[in-house]
């Protein structure tokens, strides 16, 4: 437990106690999501899932780099994870991302994949908004995995033709934002 | 339409599992909702209220309460 951390957070104004709970659910989310994205990778087959798979394993692995990096700050700011891994599955801040009943139909999992990124982004952005200005290293962290959720959306929501998403895929190292605090 | 005081909406804050919350004067029905367990949003907050004024600096669009239905109208 980092103290005099925990106590400028509160001195800025900051409930930790809910700022806590929101990242514990938001790891929760992340790690949940590493799960259920291995199953929607495996299921990402044949001419039209195989353009998908290369995605799917980046943001499944970012996902898992999120959870990581979140859980120091999670213990810093005096708090624990659920000792449960139920109860921590069950208090994940986004619903699980599911294989779809037609696990053939690739668009239905890209819709999956992107309805879970979009749940993170709002996520985070909450987050981000309770923390600017009042708890920089929270913030720090909360925007740095917020850069790589949107890139997620953006990768997933341009193979649903919604539009380009105006950036390359991942050439090489996964988390160009979140590695820092994985180091 | 039925209608709710705020006394009265805040018997479905979710803890015996039916979670209403108002918006701009409709009273939502959210019980089914992920993001409304236990009648708790985002772990800041509860159900059983008027959101019109939380809903405004909420990282989403109120639209997203059009899939819920309306259930009645919130009076004063």
């Amino acid at each position: 437990m980092a103290k005099v951390a925990i106590e400028m957070v509160k001195k800025a104004g900051v409930n930790v106690k809910q700022l806590l709970e929101l990242l514990v659910n938001n790891a929760a989310a992340e790690l949940t999501t590493y799960y259920y994205y291995t199953i929607l990778r495996a299921n990402l087959i044949g001419l039209d899932g195989e353009t998908i798979k290369e995605i799917a394993e980046t943001a499944r692995i970012e996902d898992r780099n999120h959870f990581e990096a979140l859980v120091p700050r999670i213990y810093e700011l005096g708090g624990k994870l659920p000792e449960s891994m139920v109860e921590f599955h069950n208090c994940s801040a986004c619903p699980p991302a599911t294989l779809p009943k037609n696990a053939k139909d690739v668009k239905a999992i890209l819709t999956v994949l992107v309805e879970a990124e979009r749940c993170a982004v709002r996520g985070y952005t909450n987050i981000c908004n309770i923390t600017a200005g009042k708890d920089h290293r929270t913030y720090d962290l909360a925007l740095s995995i917020l850069n790589e959720e949107i890139e997620h959306e953006s990768w997933f929501s341009e193979f649903l033709g919604e539009g380009p998403s105006g950036h390359f895929l991942r050439r090489g190292e996964t988390s160009p934002f979140v590695s820092k605090f994985l180091k | 339409m039925r209608t709710f005081t705020e006394k009265e909406l805040k018997k479905y804050d979710g803890r015996n599992g039916i979670a209403y919350i108002a918006y701009r004067g409709k009273v939502y029905d959210v019980s089914a909702s992920y993001h409304w367990r236990k009648g708790i949003h985002q772990a800041m907050h509860r159900a059983g209220c008027d959101l019109t004024e939380a809903l405004e600096q909420a990282p989403h669009d109120p639209d997203l309460l059009e899939k819920f239905p309306i259930v009645g109208e919130l009076v004063n």
